[in-house]
């Protein structure tokens, strides 16, 4: 997923990690590079958001 | 032909860049069908491998993961940087993306400066040339002195540039770049003292240590066995004398020289330059501009959006029709009919009931305040907004003891302030992230708080002037004051600016759901807390001891006594407190002077319990318990000043 801030790649594996320090579980991604609070798509939403990345101006094609 | 010797005369090609610039798409492309994808030896990150024979050699192709710089930050960085330093590579590929290259050349500066051989993939071109932009790849490899492909690799365009700038690579051809003399200075001192055996060169490791890089600090230990003293008080000395700007001015020296590099190299066709997207960019950064197009944004995003759409029209939906005239009637008809215990019929629907007062809050009022809240944040937020914000209020923000990256948590802060104070570890400095949870404890009001107020006194003209007004003294005096009296260093700010682009309908609407998802179930379960425990401190007398006990700090402020209750439940939670000042002010219990005073002494009031205990774990017992008294004597003496000057000067009256 991107930053919402800076704009850069945050990794897989960063996306999984959780800071422990949400009540009920983390539904944040804090961005490694700037710590900007991104929201961590729940599971019910992740198709609908990833038909989005998908959209995106050639996105895919260049991964 | 043996194993080993196979081994010795495989050449590797490292393909390195920034994620989703087509890296994999050059790796599939000179590799074909066969690779292999396995985890980096220690470590949870792929990296992919393949094949490939180009002028008669066999070559290993390496896909590493993204990385931004040299200097890691992720695990993706570090694996990605260990391939380059361990891996010995014939060739290094920096692939980058037309599109962006002005942010992206800077890392093929630090490749080159490492000492690698590195070749130049200019990718993504047909998009590029589709928003007229235009490109000297000639003149680009004259002034960079290594190999330069332009490359559409989508399209398959420039594959066979690229193998034969691979086949007829020149491994000793080496370029150099020199910063500024005084930076030049530091990077030999430190480099004159390394003598061991290292991959990359010794300037680029110089420049690493500089920057506090731990890895290649363990590196370098191990291979200066005799001289690792003596680098490490050169590095401490050279890190201490320009502990305020080295990062800055290593990035900006960067900045310059492929400035320079890109000068005459990229053009942008008549009539399509610059486009709007890039002018707006623009004026949201130059203060004369900025600041108008702020205020703009606050008055539609925050003050007609939330202000009047969300606390006005939504909440009289919700509380005043949906509520106060079917469910609530109809909930307290059947608790009337079936508990008879009067303590339960007095907790379920009583003054302070927990579908009375927890669930008609949670549900009537906080709720659409904070959707039609996180609604404009998302658009803000996917406009690409607020790293431009970050930028334009750097100054000022230095004033007040913080810089532009203080900007994440303030403007989280207006999401809610819990979260935002655990995102103040972002900050640099001890004192920056002292004077960010300072003021988010004081002047930031959280978005639901921000949206009931908005609503409350946007009906009495005059009243949300003195309150922003109020607001924004309160936070400039405070952290003008803090950057003076609290001790530490100050931090520079630096960032780099991603494109402004149109928000889409469906990101918004994903990042909005979201966040009023956690919220929700965030916040119900304490408010269903909060009025059991409202409830228990009437039926014990506490609550109408605390009452009592505010009563003379509610004369003060010229209050009645009624307002008392809402301060309770604004240590609960902030939107709990405002919550109650909207129901204070439907009642007609307040004139515009109270209501005004209200508002702005709860707004700087004390954080609620879930800041109050995140700013104890982050800045510990001390500092949190001094912060709660300050934030308490400073707004009722700010309420008080406020309610004197307003009878004053008659105004509100």
């Amino acid at each position: 997923m991107k930053c919402e801030f800076c704009g850069r790649e945050i990794p897989a594996d960063h996306v999984q990690k959780s800071c422990g320090l949400c009540a009920g579980g983390c539904r944040k991604v804090h961005c490694p590079y700037c710590g900007h609070e991104n929201p961590a798509t729940p599971a019910y939403l992740r198709r609908f958001a990833e038909k989005e990345k998908k959209n995106e101006n050639g996105e895919d094609r260049n991964q | 032909m043996s194993s080993s010797s196979t081994h010795h005369e495989t050449r590797k090609i490292i393909l390195v860049g920034n994620p989703n610039v087509g890296k994999s798409v050059v790796f599939n492309a000179l590799t074909g069908a066969y690779t292999t994808v396995s985890n980096y030896p220690g470590t949870s990150v792929e990296v992919s491998r393949g094949h490939c024979d180009i002028g008669g050699h066999r070559y290993e192709v390496l896909d590493t993961p993204g990385m931004y710089a040299l200097l890691p930050i992720t695990e993706e960085e570090r694996v990605a940087r260990k391939i380059l330093l361990e891996e010995d590579p014939f060739v290094v590929v920096h692939v980058l993306d037309a599109r962006n290259i002005e942010r992206m050349l800077p890392m093929t500066l630090q490749l080159i400066e490492a000492g690698l051989p590195v070749m130049l993939v200019v990718n993504i071109l047909d998009e590029a040339e589709r928003i007229g932009m235009s490109f000297d790849v000639g003149l680009l490899q004259e002034k960079l002195g290594v190999p330069v492909v332009g490359a559409a690799m989508a399209r398959k365009r420039g594959l066979s540039e690229i193998r034969a700038a691979i086949a007829g690579f020149d491994r000793e051809h080496r370029a150099r770049f020199a910063y500024s003399s005084d930076l030049e200075r530091d990077i030999l001192k430190v480099a004159s003292l390394m003598h061991g055996e290292y991959l990359l060169d010794r300037r680029a490791l110089a420049l690493l240590l500089l920057q506090k890089d731990e890895e290649i600090q363990e590196r370098v230990r191990t291979r200066e066995s005799g001289a690792t003293s003596a680098i490490e008080k050169a590095v401490n000395e050279i890190v201490f004398e320009r502990r305020v700007d080295l990062h800055l001015r290593i990035s900006l020296e960067r900045k310059r020289i492929c400035k320079g590099l890109l000068d005459g190299v990229v053009t942008q066709r008549e009539g399509d330059a610059p486009p709007f997207a890039e002018r707006l960019s623009a004026w949201t950064m130059n203060p004369w501009t900025g600041f108008p197009l702020l205020l703009l944004v606050l008055y539609f995003g925050l003050y007609k959006f939330v202000g009047g759409f969300g606390a006005g029209t939504i909440v009289d939906l919700l509380e005043g029709g949906l509520f106060e005239k079917i469910v609530n009637p109809w909930v307290i008809g059947l608790a009337d009919r079936f508990l008879v215990w009067t303590w339960l019929h007095e907790l379920m629907v009583g003054e302070y009931g927990i579908f009375t007062l927890g669930v008609r809050y949670a549900v009537a009022i906080v709720l659409p305040i904070v959707g039609t809240f996180f609604i404009a944040f998302s658009v803000i937020e996917d406009t690409g907004y607020f790293p431009r914000l970050a930028m334009l209020v750097d100054r000022i923000f230095k004033k007040i003891g913080l810089n532009g990256r203080a900007v994440i948590p303030i403007v989280l802060g207006f999401g809610c302030d819990t979260m935002a104070t655990i995102v103040t570890r972002t900050l640099e400095t001890v004192r920056e992230r002292l004077i960010a949870t300072i003021l988010l404890a004081l002047a930031i009001p959280c978005s639901a708080q921000l949206g009931v107020i908005l609503g409350l006194l946007s009906d009495t003209p005059g009243a949300l002037v003195v309150w922003s007004l109020s607001l924004t003294l309160v936070f400039l005096v405070i952290g003008f004051l803090a950057a003076r009296l609290v001790p530490g260093e100050r931090a520079m700010f630096y960032m780099e600016i991603p494109p402004l682009r149109l928000p889409q309908a469906r990101n918004v609407l994903v990042k909005t759901l979201t966040r009023m998802q956690w919220y929700f179930l965030e916040i119900f379960p304490l408010f269903i807390i909060a009025s059991v425990l409202l409830w228990a401190g009437k039926l014990t007398g506490v609550l109408d001891g605390l009452v009592k006990a505010m009563k003379p700090a509610m004369y003060a402020l010229g209050l009645p006594a009624d307002v008392a209750p809402a301060f309770i439940f604004g240590f609960f939670r902030r939107d709990f407190g405002a919550a109650g000042l909207y129901d204070l002010q439907t009642s007609g219990l307040l004139n515009p002077v109270q209501l005004t005073v209200a508002a702005v002494t709860l707004t700087l009031f004390v954080p609620c319990v879930a800041q109050f205990l995140v700013m104890q774990k982050e800045r510990g017992w001390k500092v949190a318990v001094g912060i709660f008294v300050f934030v308490t004597l400073l707004a009722f003496s700010s309420g008080w000043a406020l309610n004197r000057l307003l009878l004053l000067t008659g105004w509100l009256s």
